[in-house]
């Protein structure tokens, strides 16, 4: 089913030469706030409905109304999920990208396009199909026209592709929950859309879908949302959060979901939310609420985090719990705020002054993105540390398809906390920075207990927690938090490696480009190539990961940024004879991963260095 | 005999580490008064936290209340940390301290908005109008041609906290003198029985790079221009007779939260604390006079909490048991069939 059919011989003909089923890339050219979204969600949706294996990227601007956004939509029964090399079926709205737009397609693309946008379509290489959908728009409502026009190419899309128009109901009916009017009007719009197609356009598209055995448990949803179900799940006490894009839906999924889950029975919420009046207010909000025995979190991006450095600084060395999940952006500075990706993770790593070192859990999934949600706060309490989650845009903001979410499968772990007399008494000599165990982490006790009290400080301290100046002191502070963070390496969620037998190529990744990797690895395998995975979930990296270098003739590390943050960890870490053997592929232009981008990098890569 | 405290603790369970600020600093006395009000109130030492940014003033929460927990968190942070603490664990009573360098200049936002959501606490700013810690700069309360040992005399107009907090509606607002014993412990009293922001700015002379008699924190300048609003006597809610005797002349009571009284005598003039105009008026006519005044000068008891309008459980959050902080496995399968329906 692969994309290489003759276009140009279907041009028009009535007939395509062959069906191309489940296998193409339809793009959606709108501006930004003319209600475009519903109608992707709902093309989007009523796929899924179908079980057609089906994803979709929102590639919006920084703005509320008025910039141009596209929608791509990828279907793929091999399950591929990145957004495709080419766009197929091109949908031409907007008048701002239109000759832009039209310019960019390849020769045989279909494009169905608004003919009261009034602007030429000359590609007469492509299948042109105009519906005159505003004008039809502003019959049925003269005031909501506008939005209602986005309905229209719904129908269109409906129509070429077959789409079941019982599916788009339900999608209609999900979309405008409970507003009957809305799904009336909508259904209206798109039914007029699919009937001008029939009637108008003598042009059958070799496009088509098929529905497929859909699991019933199956749904789609943003990792974001994820997220903020599982901090829920995980005990979340406090909420502070400072709005940025991309993160701020995650805080809003928390907001939305504690009435229903969180109250304690007596109308009393078991969660504090504050909406903070920055970035370093929230941080410290984090670090009180750690500090006092709560389960604190915030949410936000890039720039939060350059904010939230010195308060980062503080939970490392003042030992103290606390979650920070970054939802990461293209930087620097403001970047592109509403673009993908991975350029954060070494500021995560290493963030704030002096010498630090940070746990960063990395979901892959979005039923990763729930586990980690709750397990962040177990960890942050296991190693009193703060805990870093990282997810992007892509993978938080888009939707992504799970069977549902596993409930946490072991109690909280409120790590060495000491509650009462009894415990205090049975540790010989405790101090709050008194190694006992051996495993660097010390127990703490609580305000409010009463029970050995300090004045906690970011100042030097000794094992008791009293101001220190002393060399020996200070060094041996640091090398009890290295000890302590060194530790959590074989703790913390373990990579994922699938291996040829081989062991010729190895591709060490993370994050969202899980969702892209199948593709590439389809794509190097075409190439002849023996192709080893390990997505690696958090840092410090687990040990396992070395040992997936150690097998493999050579490693390619790739990731969503320009520099190769992850690789330039593992150069740092790991022993000097795997370093030769281990190259880098990163690439960033704000997009989400494309396989062939990344695939033909790979393959550069490898070429250079046999 | 040694003395004890209505919850029979000697002075000394209050005390804290040896200070390493400067022989004479004003903040010492102020810890000294800290120290006094708390064991006159008979608070438990170990439901208080104590709260501090960096700086001089931030230094001193290790030199009382040893039996208290205490965070000395980052420069001008210190609220954001406090809230925190105080929405997580409502039962702690949260005393913080905090310099005018810390408060007015970096953590003016924090301060703000500590005030907006009334924070429960009291806040005290130990204000010398320099920063100690890096030798004597000036401050951001400095009052305009006030001049500090070396260098100079400031040109720019000051930031009144006093002001600014009763602008923010602020449900407590003083000011006092580190070198005025009895008015300073009594409102520090008042403070620690009020529910919600109480915030009282202390000037505090700076011993090394401000006591002269040009500076107009020095507290040669203070004791001769502190213009005393009224004379304050605590009145605590479980000995409400045996301390003080009623005033001969015009009085007037102010019933605090935890039931203790504070007693207000007329001096002068009678200021009306409960109107935010006159406090404001009482501020800027000594400013204008080149004068300190001090007392309670705005009082509202009608303020919501920020943990009262958050809507949180009875329980503090750090006391609810681990069935109520993660939802059961059949909510989540609700929560699953949500979505696929």
């Amino acid at each position: 089913m692969l994309c290489k059919q003759p276009y140009v011989e279907a041009l028009g003909t009535k007939k395509a030469m062959g069906k191309i089923v489940n296998d193409f890339v339809i793009n959606v050219a709108t501006a930004n706030g003319t209600g475009s979204q519903s109608s992707n969600l709902i093309i989007l949706h009523s796929m899924f409905e179908m079980g057609i294996p089906v994803s979709g990227k929102n590639l919006f601007p920084s703005n509320i109304s008025g910039l141009p956004t596209w929608f791509i939509i990828r279907v793929s029964d091999q399950g591929y999920q990145a957004p495709g090399d080419v766009t197929n079926i091109q949908v031409l709205m907007n008048k701002d990208t239109w000759m832009k737009d039209l310019e960019s397609l390849e020769p045989g693309t279909i494009v169905v396009y608004n003919e009261d946008v009034k602007l030429p379509v000359d590609r007469e290489d492509c299948v042109l199909l105009g519906m005159p959908m505003t004008k039809m728009a502003r019959k049925i409502n003269p005031k909501l026209g506008r939005l209602i026009a986005n309905m229209y190419y719904v129908g269109a899309v409906a129509h070429l592709l077959g789409i079941d128009l019982d599916a788009i109901e339900k999608a209609v009916k999900a979309q405008f929950k409970g507003k009957e009017k809305a799904v009336e009007l909508n259904m209206q719009a798109i039914s007029e859309g699919v009937s001008f197609a029939e009637e108008n356009w003598e042009f059958e598209s070799q496009y088509c879908v098929e529905s497929r055995e859909k699991n019933p448990d199956s749904f789609l949803i943003e990792g974001n949302e994820a997220i903020a179900l599982g901090s829920i799940y995980g005990g979340i006490s406090m909420l502070s959060w400072y709005p940025i894009t991309p993160s701020s839906s995650l805080a809003e999924s928390v907001i939305g979901w504690l009435p229903e889950l969180r109250s304690d029975g007596e109308g009393g919420s078991t969660c504090a939310v504050i909406q903070a009046e920055d970035e370093l207010a929230a941080a410290g909000m984090v670090l009180g609420a750690g500090w006092a025995g709560g389960r604190g979190m915030t949410c936000t991006s890039g720039p939060g985090i350059s904010l939230m450095s010195e308060f980062i600084g503080l939970f490392y060395f003042s030992e103290v719990p606390g979650v920070i999940w970054d939802v990461n952006r293209v930087g620097p500075s403001t970047g592109l705020p509403t673009r993908t990706q991975q350029g954060d993770l070494s500021m995560l790593y290493e963030a704030s002054h002096g010498d630090t070192q940070h746990i960063v859990l990395i979901p892959g999934t979005v039923n990763e993105c729930f586990e980690f949600g709750w397990r962040a706060f177990d960890y942050a309490e296991r190693f009193q540390t703060m805990v870093f989650g990282f997810n992007d845009l892509d993978l938080g903001m888009n939707r992504w398809e799970t069977t549902g979410f596993q409930y946490p499968d072991a109690p909280m772990d409120r790590g060495k906390v000491i509650r009462s007399q009894e415990e205090m008494d049975a540790i010989a000599n405790y101090g709050r920075y008194r190694d006992v165990d051996g495993d660097g982490i010390p127990f703490r006790t609580l305000p409010g207990s009463g029970l050995d009290p300090i004045l906690y400080r970011g100042t030097g301290h000794d094992e008791d927690g009293v101001y220190s100046e002393d060399p020996q002191v200070y060094h041996d502070t640091m090398e009890r938090l290295k000890r302590k963070i060194d530790g959590a390496r074989s703790h913390l969620p373990e990579p994922m490696i699938r291996e040829e037998e081989d062991k010729e190529i190895g591709v060490i990744f993370y994050g969202s480009m899980e969702n892209t990797i199948v593709e590439i690895d389809d794509i190097l395998g075409e190439s002849g190539l023996s192709v080893s995975t390990c997505r690696v979930r958090a840092l410090p990296l687990h040990p396992e990961v070395e040992e997936f270098v150690r097998r493999h003739e050579r490693t390619i590390v790739l990731e969503i940024n320009r520099d190769g943050q992850l690789f330039g960890i593992i150069r740092k870490e790991f022993p000097a004879d795997l370093i030769p053997k281990i190259h880098r592929v990163s690439y960033s232009d704000g997009m989400p991963p494309r396989a062939r981008v990344y695939s033909e990098m790979i393959l550069e890569v490898l070429n250079e260095v046999k | 005999m040694v003395r004890l405290n209505v919850i029979e603790l000697e002075k000394s369970e209050y005390t804290g580490g040896k200070s390493s600020l400067c022989p004479g600093c004003g903040h010492d006395q102020i810890s000294n008064n800290i120290i006094q009000a708390a064991w006159e109130n008979g608070v438990q030492p170990e439901k208080i936290a104590k709260m501090s940014g960096i700086g001089c003033s931030s230094k001193t929460p290790a030199y009382f209340l040893g039996k208290s927990h205490g965070f000395n968190t980052v420069h001008g942070r210190m609220p954001s940390v406090t809230t925190g603490a105080n929405v997580v664990n409502k039962d702690l009573s949260f005393l913080a301290v905090s310099g005018d360098g810390d408060t007015a200049s970096i953590g003016i936002g924090q301060f703000v908005h500590s005030i907006r959501r009334n924070l429960d606490m009291v806040y005290i700013v130990e204000n010398n109008g320099v920063y100690g810690l890096t030798k004597g700069q000036y401050s951001a309360t400095v009052e305009k041609g006030s001049k500090k040992k070396k260098g100079v005399a400031n040109q720019q107009a000051p930031i009144d906290l006093c002001a600014m907090a009763i602008n923010l509606g602020c449900s407590f607002v003083a000011r006092s003198f580190s070198g005025s014993k009895k008015q300073l412990t009594a409102l520090i009293r008042a403070a620690m029985s009020h529910r919600g922001m109480a915030f009282i700015d202390v000037i505090s002379p700076c011993v090394t790079f401000a006591n002269n008699d040009e500076s107009y924190k020095s507290y040669n300048y203070v004791k001769a221009n502190d213009e005393v609003l009224h004379i304050l006597d605590y009145i605590p809610h479980f000995s409400p007779i045996e301390e003080v005797e009623v005033p001969e002349g015009e009085f007037r009571e102010v019933n605090l939260f935890d039931g203790s009284t504070l007693r207000l005598e007329t001096l002068a003039a009678d200021h009306d604390y409960t109107n935010a105009v006159s406090a404001l008026s009482a501020i800027h006519e000594s400013e204008n006079a080149e004068r300190h005044v001090t007392g309670l000068l705005y009082y509202n008891e009608n303020v919501p909490t920020a943990t009262d309008t958050l809507g949180l459980s009875e329980t503090a959050l750090v006391d609810l048991p681990e069935d109520l902080l993660r939802p059961d496995e059949d909510s989540l399968e609700r929560v699953n069939a949500t979505f696929r329906s």
